[in-house]
């Protein structure tokens, strides 16, 4: 056809060829998309940069072949996959080869169906006590190549049954005997420019009086809301810290309906803040704080914080930093062990110390005592956890927070709160009693934690106008007044890298002696049909005749 | 890697055509211009097949068998037989006539029959031209497409073989074909033989479609049958065309 139409004009030739090439190219453009067996959702370890040092896997290309363990020692893995499921995964093999530097095509690391979500007991304790090592191991080691996350489905089962197969056989998977390719076309990541977090507060404000010369106390109830975890895009942190989002929204919750009456609007500002950049030494709270003027610092008369307050059975701890023979210490401890004592849990206290040349922030009241405002943080952890630890990690779903635990806390919390600021403490009045309009909610709990649990909230990945953050600036406002968003700027001691997620295309592939064989009969197919036609038609003689003197021949039909 | 699997079937699928071509006295005739011309006709008759497909048909829903629809679909098929018949009886003869006009003047009875044997080339050169644009229309996109990703699949060398044995089932309606149109003194008793067989051909698409989606055959199983049928329908339609070739008859 081009032929036929070069006789118009080079111009319509042109034009059609770039038309054809176009579509030729939109067409490869597609089957790059949708011609693999197998396509999955992976998710890519956290990169990072730490004070200038790389941490987490430092690439996101991937095209290799897929092994699996167990690999024979001294094998070249450079260009191999390694999928290991995490129930099998021997991690002191990972730890040394990590250690020794060893090259590895890939790491796809499969996390079971649904987490948590174990048979017994002991193997779930066991897939946590892993997991919790393994993000350790990932996130404080300099990864040369990709490691991905995935779940074990079906499709993958199969290709993982497979692959053992022909490991089996004695056979690993290369270019030339065949197997599955891996492959994820991702861009070289890029840094995050300046990650931003985002603080949320709202306010419940007192009942001012005539006589009241001087400024409302204030409360504080404050929670971070941001995770951290070795995958960003599975960092739902329900528990870590979720659980505490939920208590302080339901705590919010609560007050507004007391504070919606003059009668039992209290005399005692209430300011609820959801802070972003937990994990990073709390540097929003850091912020956040920073922003108020000294006037409103000097009011708050102390800060709850909540933290990981999802998984607890009867123990929940007060830490402080402060000295518990403090005053204003002992009264919020001895309010809140009154409730405890109610509601048949106990609260122990513990104090850590600050150590101010420390960068090191461990919880978030901390942040409040080094500008010397009273706070407390409630949780059910025992120890300050080390950094980037207990932040929402690939454990901490949903099925590892129990809601009952959260209505206790949330109960606990409330309580204590109401009597202080109504001045009931000692007396055996429940104010949010259940099967009163002022019952904690397990409906609307179950429902947040529910949202939470289903979305990353690792803080640079967020941005500004993120659904979470506007549905959390939103649910605030419907119990509070004077919502705002303070947005600011993670401090430089961290780099993040994106592409948290990505497709992986698992190919199954022929081996080049496979193409070779084919080539082969196809080839003496196309021979014999010729020969057989020529004899067939021309007789024998003809075909004799072409190979003893092809030029006459041509001369002759010319 | 898979360029080489997409160089493979593109062998498998479209090497026969220039087999045939080269190989049978096709190539002594020069009949590219015939092949070129079969070429433009099919396009054409594509085009209208394929407005009256998507005039009558519906989009099947589900891969079953729908006797109404295959009919028509059959029928519609037979608008190929129509692009054949007006391409072979009035392109071929101007054709013929252009290169013979000084030839056809007393002719004597030798010569008569090697004009015949010319139109039969002709006619089956023809037919190389619209298989050949017919597999290139119909497997060189997905092929393309398909076969050089890195997935592996038996897909398209089954595609290459079923191009293989269409190539041989046209080329067996194209010398019927040439028999039924172009030759006027045939064996009596043949002639139902050919008009039988040259039925079972155009019919044999419905065919294959039945055995897929009717009776769920697999694609292995369905190639298997095409190459086999193909074979026997070559068979039978050389046996025919060498014996309406003969100056006895």
């Amino acid at each position: 056809m081009a032929g036929r139409r070069r006789g118009r004009g080079g111009g319509d030739v042109m034009e059609s060829i770039c038309s054809v090439l176009a579509l030729v190219l939109i067409l490869v453009a597609c089957v790059e998309l949708c011609g693999a067996a197998t396509v999955v959702d992976v998710y890519r370890l956290i990169q990072y940069d730490l004070a200038g040092d790389p941490f987490g896997s430092r690439a996101a290309g991937l095209s290799h072949h897929a092994g699996a363990p167990p690999f024979a020692p001294g094998v070249d893995l450079s260009r191999t996959v390694a999928m290991i499921p995490v129930r099998e995964l021997n991690l002191t093999f990972l730890q040394d080869y990590i250690a020794s530097k060893n090259p590895l095509g890939g790491l796809l690391l499969l996390l079971p169906h649904k987490l948590g979500e174990s048979r017994n007991e002991a193997g779930d304790g066991m897939l946590r006590s892993t997991l919790v090592d393994l993000e350790r191991l990932l996130i404080h080691s300099n990864v040369p190549y990709p490691v991905y996350f995935a779940f074990e489905d079906e499709k993958i089962d199969t290709v993982l049954a497979d692959v053992r197969r022909s490991d089996a056989t004695g056979q690993p998977a290369s270019a030339t005997t065949g197997g599955y390719k891996m492959v994820v076309s991702s861009p070289e990541p890029k840094k995050i420019q300046s990650a931003t977090i985002t603080n949320i507060q709202g306010w419940l404000p007192g009942l001012k009086r005539d006589e009241d010369v001087n400024q409302l106390p204030t409360i504080a109830i404050v929670a971070s809301y941001d995770t951290f975890g070795a995958a960003p895009a599975l960092s739902v942190g329900s528990d870590s810290n979720g659980s505490g989002v939920v208590a302080l929204l339901e705590v919010a919750r609560l007050f507004s309906r007391l504070y919606s009456s003059p009668r039992t609007r209290g005399r005692y500002n209430l300011l609820f803040g959801l802070t972003s950049g937990g994990p990073y030494n709390y540097n929003g709270t850091l912020k956040w704080l920073r922003s108020f003027d000294q006037r409103l610092r000097e009011s708050i008369d102390y800060a709850i914080c909540l933290n990981s307050i999802g998984s607890w059975n009867d123990e929940l701890w007060m830490h402080v930093s402060k000295p518990p023979e403090n005053s204003y210490i002992k009264q919020v401890f001895e309010s809140l062990s009154d409730v405890a004592v109610e509601l048949g849990v106990k609260v122990g206290i513990k104090h850590k110390k600050i150590n101010i040349s420390n960068p090191r922030v461990a919880w978030e009241h901390e942040q409040f005592s080094r500008l010397r405002v009273t706070a407390v943080t409630l949780s059910e952890l025992p120890q300050a956890p080390e950094l980037l630890e207990s932040t929402g990690g690939l454990y901490d779903t949903r099925n590892a927070v129990d809601e009952t635990a959260i209505q206790k806390g949330v109960k606990l919390v409330a309580e204590s709160l109401a009597r202080h600021i109504y001045g009931r403490q000692g007396k055996n009045v429940q104010i949010f009693s259940d099967n009163s309009s002022l019952a904690v909610s397990p409906s609307y709990i179950n429902a947040w934690v529910d949202l939470l649990s289903r979305t990353p909230r690792v803080a640079p990945f967020l941005s500004k106008t993120d659904p979470l953050v506007t549905a959390l600036k939103k649910e605030l406002s419907e119990h509070t007044v004077e919502v705002n968003l303070q947005h600011d700027v993670l401090d430089g001691m961290f780099t993040f890298y994106d592409s948290s997620k990505a497709s992986l295309s698992i190919y199954q592939v022929a081996s080049v002696a496979f193409d070779l064989l084919l080539l082969l009969a196809v080839g003496s197919y196309l021979i014999l049909l010729f020969s057989f036609l020529v004899i067939a038609t021309r007789g024998l003689d003809d075909l004799l005749n072409i190979f003893r003197r092809p030029p006459p021949r041509k001369m002759k039909t010319a | 890697m898979t360029v080489f699997h997409f160089f493979n079937c593109a062998i498998l699928t479209f090497g026969p055509h220039a087999v045939y071509y080269s190989a049978t006295p096709l190539s002594e005739y020069d009949t590219i211009g015939t092949s070129v011309k079969a070429a433009v006709v099919y396009l054409g008759t594509a085009l209208v097949k394929l407005i009256c497909l998507a005039t009558f048909l519906k989009l099947p829903e589900n891969d079953s068998f729908d006797p109404y629809q295959e009919s028509l679909k059959a029928l519609i098929g037979f608008i190929d037989v129509a692009g054949l018949y007006f391409a072979l009886t009035q392109l071929t003869h101007r054709n013929i006539s252009q290169n013979h006009k000084f030839q056809a003047v007393g002719l004597d009875e030798d010569e008569c029959i090697n004009v015949r044997s010319d139109l039969a080339f002709f006619s089956i050169g023809f037919f190389m031209g619209w298989a050949f644009a017919d597999s290139v229309l119909h497997r060189l996109a997905p092929l393309w497409v398909g076969a050089r990703g890195l997935e592996f699949t038996w897909e398209y060398i089954l595609q290459g073989l079923e191009a293989n044995a269409n190539l041989v089932l046209n080329l067996s309606l194209a010398a019927l074909g040439s028999l039924m149109w172009l030759r006027k003194n045939k064996p009596r008793t043949l002639v139902p033989l050919i008009y039988a067989c040259a039925g079972i051909l155009a019919t044999m698409p419905s065919i294959t479609s039945y055995l897929r989606h009717g009776l769920g055959w697999l694609l292995p199983k369905v190639i298997a049958f095409e190459l086999f049928s193909s074979f026997v329908m070559a068979f039978i339609s050389w046996q025919l065309f060498s014996a309406c070739q003969r100056p006895s008859a």
